[in-house]
């Protein structure tokens, strides 16, 4: 099998880590909002299903979690898996796991936030409304902007747990290509390909960083 | 008599089982400076932070407006505290603004004021503080005294009916002292109202209109700085200026010493043996 035939097909499959990376994130992010302001709430019924949710997806393997939202609606309700992409199991499951890292580092990030800022803003006659999302929220996100990128560098790699219920991503490919032809070159190639991968993750996030580091 | 701003009434303050104000009556009216003074755990500063409801009360009456504010709803409160401007002993700022965004924020946010006039009136505030090359910095980049000033300037911004003071000198640099309370005299001298938490016994004596002199989570007395200060007192109070006073009496040997030392360009050990023995007594 020629070198350039193999890169190729490696390429294919990082479109779809790259897929895999960009929906995780566009759900995880948000959604990792609204998880850790649920963790808060002084409702103790809410707070404690969100504790709850939070310790299982911290508490259980990825992969696992990625088989059991792939094969929990057949399993459960008898739906056909047929009309259910393989795709979409791995960036809900990802999703899902990622949200509740997230969530964690923005509560961190949250209640890291002086009472002197809420105090200040309140004695001016802010509403709470307008003390979270003027005073608190954009110094949590200058806060959380390195354990965040963390994450997202982890996720990078994480993409490969996608194998699991085989799904055509780079490390999928990888694997088939290194064990149809006898070679270690495909495992090697793609170590490459996401060390790339993360390096530019990671240029983007110290980017950030640098941005939001506008006022120390 | 001028007209009462805030009229407290048996006001009562307790943290589980830790009462740390006995029920407090006073009134505030306008136009007065009306200076706390007493040792630290006598309740000075939640008396305070209780009056625009940043503590609430366990029980008593604060009226404000004609309004009894410690029932109100947030809708009212947060109204009532754009009232009331306050400054605290760790200024808060808000680090991710400019020092000119720190003073508009509010009077654009609740009293939605324009941009425009927002910024003109801070740069006006700003001058009179003696910081408007300051306005497009970060906090970060000033002293704690500057800190200070703007600190004042931000609640100045909203044109509060009362300014709240919570030991704001206390967190600075000796040599930064003097910058603040110059700004709240000028502040007191253009008839602001002030209640004042502070452990400067001078300017409670030069400033102040009234003392409170609070003890346990009571107030133990009060008078004009003259009845305070200038007259003999018994009891806990007597016992509190006398310690005042007697660390005044060190810092001043203290500081002849170094007066001396600079000039001699020596010290001998007999003579600060004798200092530290008065600052002992």
């Amino acid at each position: 099998m020629a070198f350039w035939d193999m890169i190729l097909d490696l390429l294919q499959g990082l479109a779809v880590s790259v897929e895999i990376f960009v929906f995780t994130l566009l759900i995880a992010l948000p959604l990792g909002f609204v998880i850790a302001l649920g963790r808060m709430s002084k409702n103790p019924l809410v707070s404690g299903l969100f504790r709850i949710y939070v310790s299982i997806v911290r508490g259980t393997p990825l992969m696992l979690q990625i088989m059991f939202v792939y094969f929990a609606p057949y399993v459960l309700f008898g739906m056909s898996l047929a009309l259910y992409p393989r795709l979409l199991a791995t960036v809900l499951a990802f999703s899902l796991n990622y949200a509740a890292y997230f969530a964690e580092i923005y509560r961190g990030g949250i209640l890291s936030i002086e009472r002197g800022q809420h105090e200040a803003a309140a004695a001016l006659g802010l509403t709470k409304g307008q003390t979270f999302f003027r005073i608190v929220l954009p110094q949590v996100v200058k806060r959380v902007i390195p354990a965040v990128g963390n994450e997202v560098i982890t996720l990078v790699k994480d993409t490969s747990l996608a194998f699991t219920i085989a799904v055509t991503e780079m490390f999928t490919i990888a694997k088939q290509l290194s064990s149809a032809n006898t070679t270690m070159t495909p495992l090697i190639a793609a170590g490459v390909f996401y060390y790339v991968f993360n390096y530019l993750v990671a240029r983007t996030m110290e980017g950030a960083e640098k941005k939001l580091g506008y006022y120390d | 008599m001028a007209e009462t701003l805030l009229k407290i009434d048996n006001l009562k303050k307790s943290f589980g089982k830790l009462e740390v104000l006995k029920g407090l009556s006073t009134e505030i009216r306008k136009g007065e400076v009306v200076v706390m003074i007493g040792p630290s755990g006598s309740g000075k500063s939640t008396f305070l932070r209780c009056m625009n409801l940043l503590e609430q009360p366990t029980d008593g009456s604060i009226v404000f407006d004609n309004i009894d504010i410690v029932s109100a709803d947030e809708k009212t409160r947060n109204s009532v505290r754009s009232e009331m401007g306050m400054v605290f002993q760790h200024f808060n700022l808000f680090p991710h603004l400019t020092i000119l965004d720190n003073i508009t924020l509010a009077p654009r946010l609740v009293r939605h004021m324009p941009k425009a006039e927002a910024e003109k009136k801070a740069h006006e505030l700003l001058k009179r503080v003696g910081l408007d090359d300051k306005a497009l910095a970060y906090p970060q980049q000033l002293s704690g005294g500057q800190k200070q000033r703007v600190a004042i300037v931000r609640s100045l911004a909203m044109e509060p009916k009362v300014m709240l003071f919570d030991e704001p000198t206390s967190a600075l640099d000796p040599e930064m002292v003097g910058e603040v309370l110059d700004v709240m005299k000028d502040l007191a001298h253009n008839g602001m109202t002030m209640v004042v938490v502070t452990h400067e016994m001078r300017f409670a004596r030069d400033v102040a209109t009234r003392v409170l002199f609070l003890e346990g989570g009571s107030i133990i007395a009060e008078g004009t700085p003259a009845e305070i200060f200038d007259q003999p007192h018994e009891g806990r109070l007597g016992e509190f200026l006398g310690k005042v006073r007697g660390d005044d009496r060190a810092e001043a040997s203290v500081e002849k010493v170094i007066l001396k030392a600079a000039q001699d360009g020596k010290v001998t050990v007999a003579e600060l043996e004798e200092i530290l023995n008065s600052i002992r007594k």
